[in-house]
């Protein structure tokens, strides 16, 4: 039924096409390229040197024993020293330090007459993801450091002890949750920025109407269409994940294969939703932009790629069951960090067949319609 | 800001312009006398748009000079842009808005005083024969109106020269004869307009005509002068099947060049009285019955392909 | 008297491009729904807090000590149990399968230990797929779990009561601090897109041409079609702030002049890229495509998502070009933290040199397109 010479030759004609638009390459390749550098050196959620600021007004042997414990932690830069409680405004007002440790006159006598001392921290709240983590780190490093002063340094004689394990992503790195669910993203910025003009282009340049008075059929025309897009996909995938593992260290612990595949069903699907959306829009701008609001920005905040579906409100939190980059990202995820198969990514994976088929059929019924 | 007594309306001197190897206008000059109806010739790609462009202020010359208005075009665009009207062959008014809106927007963009707005507006509109029309979006209206509506945001704040860059392109013939009915109106009240067009029959509206190929000036004078000027007479055959002649009498001796016009054959001969002796003959040989065969006035396309066979190239096309 | 026929001429543009405007009532949405809509979405969907996490515990102690330890990270409001279940390996399938992001594994002898203070154990396993989530979470329940061993353990006074005061934002919540930060967004976006659309969309159609051989100067051209998005983008501000305020109950601190003054200082940068990206697109759909590959990355190392002090240095000085990272500065500061120009001069002043500069090199690249 397919003939594999008019479909490759519509496919050729597309890859030209690409070829000349210097736009469409550098959103095909170096953009993605470009993200996973961004996401995986440059940007990230972990919070370390945590610019600090002391107020010591104690200046004895033990002020300088705790501030050394919340110093080797590594998770605090000491910057500044503070003579005067005033100055605590003016420098969390100009934001030039993120936690602000007060330690009282009479630290050191409080704690050597086996009292309870005080250790205030005034932390800039307004970033609370920040504050909230450094305050972890803070509670953490002054309950051992009360505990050495108290029992000595043996840590077991606390009431409780927490003993934390973090799988997955043992140092909770956030690039380790980013750039396996880049590959979702990235597929999406395709699907909206390159396929989603394919046909548009063709009627807004009318060769629509030349390509239909040919004998190339309908399925010819859309696969031959989706053939470059599905490859640059696919080279994407590899080329992010290389990058991610080698360059990264980001940990790969599941089968090349399944990622592969999965991965080919959902290029598929976004390629064919591209499609669809270019054959209803008609024209490239109007494409792009419907492009967008369908498929990149769903995919980058209501996907859990960055943000938590688990805290969103409840009808935002429906809304992403519509939304297939949520379950891709599971299944990268899955691959990539739990290294889990296939026997626990069989829901998401039948999802992304779904999706597979249900973008094809949507691209080749639009387009029958349209051409009839 | 108006041009000296007497100076020409328009000059070019070695006006050229380049496009990295290009050349497309190659060393062109002219002048135009104020009032007049100057008409640039010539095929597309031929450089009349571009040399438009250099007057108008909109493509900067490679070399050579210019006046407009007999302001320097290298160096008074601004003052230049006060004097001129233009009016491309895109149509390029906004579709978006009213009839109204797109004059009174050109009105306010080119300083028309307030007072004389109303009236420049209602004039425009009569001239343009848009009066009922004035509140209609201007996309949903009919190209020749379109046009008409063009022209006159072109002329709202009454320049005394006009640049029109194949003005009628696209435009029925009827509604083609009409705006070039609002040219003839306009240049008798005083406006000099410069003209380009690759319609044969608008070129005879002219009052002088240059012809352009390949970015050079081949000819300059009236239409009649162009006409009778050519120096091969030309024979107008008549014959059934005319492809077929052009190519018996392509080479053929005594033959200068054969063409179709129309559905006759239009031939340059060196004689006239040896051709229509022989000319019979030797269509006969190849199967063609001359149906008639008569000494006429060179067209102006008999007399464009003639220049551009004197300067020993072929039109660009 | 030259002076007033520019006014006239750039009063005729601003005049016209507002009726090109509202005629179009596609973009009365683009301008007034389109930021709303993407407020509500960022608003809710931008959140590093966490909510009700799923918690998976296992209790071998099946205590009061035990059953009140797990009542209290419940009534927290941070975490969700899920499932009780017997055995450590549902523990592990749960988290294998993102059922649960959280483990809870309380050992036998818990109340027993905890008793006598000999030291109780609780087991805290984490999926770190979502890092900031698991950081998060890990820093509140070891909270959690500390106080809880304080109160319920045998009467010893730590040796340093650590005390947390969060300032600008005491409730801790990341959307305070999140959505006046949309705000700078979504203006940027506005700015780029009108801007660079209105300009190509001119050069389109041929009326560009049109208006280079009238007496309009190219600085005449800029200005007319900027000042009616830089009024659009103010608009803007209101709306979405107004909405922010109301519907999202953030704080507003500081003082509106200040924030009016920053954001005019911003539109500088907004409009002068949006004309850079006018000058080096042909068409409308590339100065869509343009926009997007400009505003992902401005947006991505801004601060807005990723903090700015997390960056490695490099970056860290490559943002202080980002006219974003000081307006996103700017606006939580002033939301937050209610201060003045008198703690926010330097981003201003970054505001003003970088909007300036952009502004100027747009222009004159513009005028040099201008000229042929």
């Amino acid at each position: 039924m397919l003939n594999w010479m008019r479909l490759l030759a519509v496919a050729r004609k597309e890859v030209t096409q690409l070829r000349r638009d210097a736009r469409s390459l550098y959103l095909a390749f170096l953009l993605p390229a470009l993200l996973v550098v961004l996401f995986g050196y440059a940007i990230s959620w972990d919070v370390d040197n945590i610019r600090t600021a002391v107020l010591d007004q104690d200046q004895s042997a033990r002020s300088r024993e705790l501030l050394d414990a919340f110093r080797s932690s590594g998770y605090f830069t000491l910057t500044t020293r503070l003579e005067r409680s005033a100055d605590v405004d003016r420098l969390l007002d100009r934001g030039a330090v993120s936690i602000v440790l007060v330690i009282p006159p009479d630290f050191a006598e409080a704690l050597d007459a086996g009292g309870t001392a005080q250790l205030q921290a005034i932390v800039d709240g307004s970033d609370a993801n920040t504050a909230t983590i450094a305050l972890g780190y803070a509670g953490a490093i002054v309950q051992a450091y009360s505990a050495r002063v108290r029992f000595q340094g043996s840590l077991a004689q606390l009431p409780i002890e927490s003993r934390t394990r973090v799988w997955y992503n043992e140092e909770l790195t956030s690039r380790n949750m980013i750039v396996p669910g880049l590959v979702a993203v990235i597929m999406m910025i395709i699907a909206a920025m390159l396929t989603s003009l394919t046909i548009a282009r063709e009627w807004e340049r009318g060769t629509m109407e030349q390509l239909a008075a040919t004998p190339v059929s309908r399925a010819e025309v859309v696969l031959g269409k989706l053939l470059p897009y599905v490859a640059i996909g696919l080279i994407d995938v590899v080329v992010v994940s290389v990058i991610g593992v080698f360059l990264f260290g980001v940990p790969f612990r599941g089968s090349v294969f399944l990622l592969m595949v999965l991965s080919l069903a959902f290029i598929i699907g976004a390629s064919g939703l591209g499609m669809f959306i270019s054959a209803v829009a008609r024209s490239q701008l109007l494409a792009t932009q419907m492009a967008m609001i369908a498929t990149f920005l769903p995919a980058f905040l209501l996907s859990g790629f960055m943000y938590a579906i688990d805290v969103m409100p409840a009808p935002l939190r429906a809304l992403t069951y519509l939304i297939p980059a949520r379950y891709f990202l599971v299944v990268t995820r899955g691959i990539f960090l739990k290294g889990v198969g296939a026997d626990v990514l069989r829901v998401q994976g039948l999802l992304m067949i779904a999706f597979a088929i249900v973008g094809l059929a949507a691209a080749t019924r639009v387009f029958r319609k349209e051409i009839a | 800001m108006t041009a000296a007594p007497g100076g020409p309306a328009v000059s070019a001197d070695g006006l050229t312009k380049h496009f990295g190897d290009f050349v497309a206008v190659d060393q062109v000059s002219f002048e135009v006398r104020g009032g007049e109806i100057f008409g640039f010739l010539g095929p597309n790609g031929a450089g009349k748009t571009t040399t438009i462009k250099m007057l108008a202020g909109l493509a900067r010359p490679t070399s050579g000079r210019g006046t407009v208005a007999g302001l320097d075009i290298m160096t008074d665009t601004r003052d230049i842009k006060r004097s001129i009207g233009y009016m491309s062959q895109l149509f390029s008014l906004y579709g978006d808005l009213t009839v109204d809106e797109n004059v009174a927007f050109f009105t306010r963009l080119y300083g028309v005083a307030r007072e004389r707005r109303a009236a420049r507006r209602d004039w425009v509109l009569e001239m343009a024969g848009l009066t009922e029309h004035r509140r209609r979006l201007t996309a949903e209206l009919p190209l020749g109106w379109k046009q008409r509506l063009a022209l006159g945001c072109a002329v709202l704040h009454e320049p005394p020269i006009l640049f029109l860059d194949e003005p009628t392109s696209g435009v029925d013939p009827i509604s083609r004869r009409t705006f070039w009915d609002l040219i003839y109106s306009l240049a008798e009240q005083g406006t000099t307009i410069f003209v380009t067009t690759h319609y044969m029959e608008e070129a005879e509206y002219c009052h002088r005509l240059a012809l352009m190929n390949r970015g050079k000036l081949i000819a300059l004078d009236t239409p009649t002068h162009l006409r009778t000027g050519m120096q091969e007479p030309i024979l107008e055959v008549r014959v059934p099947d005319a492809p077929r002649a052009v190519e018996a009498l392509t080479g053929a001796p005594g033959v200068i060049e054969a063409g179709m016009f129309g559905r006759a054959l239009h031939v340059a001969v060196a004689d006239v009285a040896e051709a229509e002796a022989t000319l019979p003959a030797r269509l006969a040989e190849h199967g063609v019955a001359v149906e008639g065969i008569e000494q006429i006035t060179p067209s102006l396309e008999d007399v464009f392909v003639a220049r551009v066979r004197a300067e020993g190239g072929a039109p660009v096309d | 008297m030259a002076w007033r026929d520019r006014g006239e001429r750039v009063a005729a543009m601003v005049g016209k491009e507002f009726r090109q405007i509202f005629r179009d009532p596609r973009m009365a949405r683009v301008i007034f729904v389109a930021p709303l809509i993407q407020l509500l979405v960022f608003g809710y969907a931008v959140s590093t807090d966490i909510w009700q996490t799923p918690t998976v515990v296992v209790d071998h102690d099946e205590s009061l000590p035990s059953r009140e330890l797990v009542d209290v990270l419940t009534a927290s409001g941070y975490f969700r149990v899920v499932r009780q279940v017997e055995r450590p390996a549902d523990l592990v399938r749960a988290l294998d399968h993102g059922d649960a992001v959280v483990g809870v594994e309380i050992l036998p002898d818990f109340s027993t230990r905890l008793r006598d203070g000999t030291g109780a154990t609780v087991q805290l396993l984490l999926d770190g797929t979502n890092s900031n989530t698991a950081s998060v979470a890990r820093s509140y329940a070891e909270r959690i779990i500390r106080d809880y061993g304080l109160r319920a353990g045998p009467a010893t006074a730590p040796a340093v009561d650590f005390r947390e005061r969060p300032w600008f934002n005491a409730s801790l919540s990341s959307r305070d601090y999140n959505v006046p930060a949309v705000v700078g967004a979504l203006i940027l976006l506005i700015c780029l897109l009108l801007t660079s659309l209105a300009v190509v969309r001119e050069a389109e159609i041929g009326t560009l041409e049109q208006l280079k051989v009238s007496p309009l100067t190219a600085g005449e051209l800029i200005a007319g079609k900027t000042i009616p998005f830089a009024l659009i983008g103010l608009v803007d501000l209101v709306v979405v702030t107004t909405v922010a305020l109301a519907w999202f109950g953030v704080p507003f601190r500081g003082n509106l002049l200040m924030l009016l003054l920053a954001s005019l200082l911003f539109l500088l940068s907004g409009l002068g890229l949006g004309l850079l990206i006018s000058t080096v697109s042909k068409t409308q759909q590339e100065a869509f495509m343009t926009t997007f590959l400009v505003f992902q990355p401005a947006i991505l190392l801004s601060g807005f998502m990723f903090p700015v002090s997390s960056m490695p240095a490099v970056f860290q000085w490559m943002t202080l070009l980002n006219p974003v990272r000081h307006y996103i500065e700017i606006v939580r500061a002033v939301f937050l933290k209610g201060v003045g120009l008198e703690a926010l001069w330097p981003p201003s002043l970054a505001l003003l040199l970088i909007g300036g500069s952009l502004l100027a090199f747009a222009a004159a690249r513009f005028r040099q397109a201008a000229r042929g």
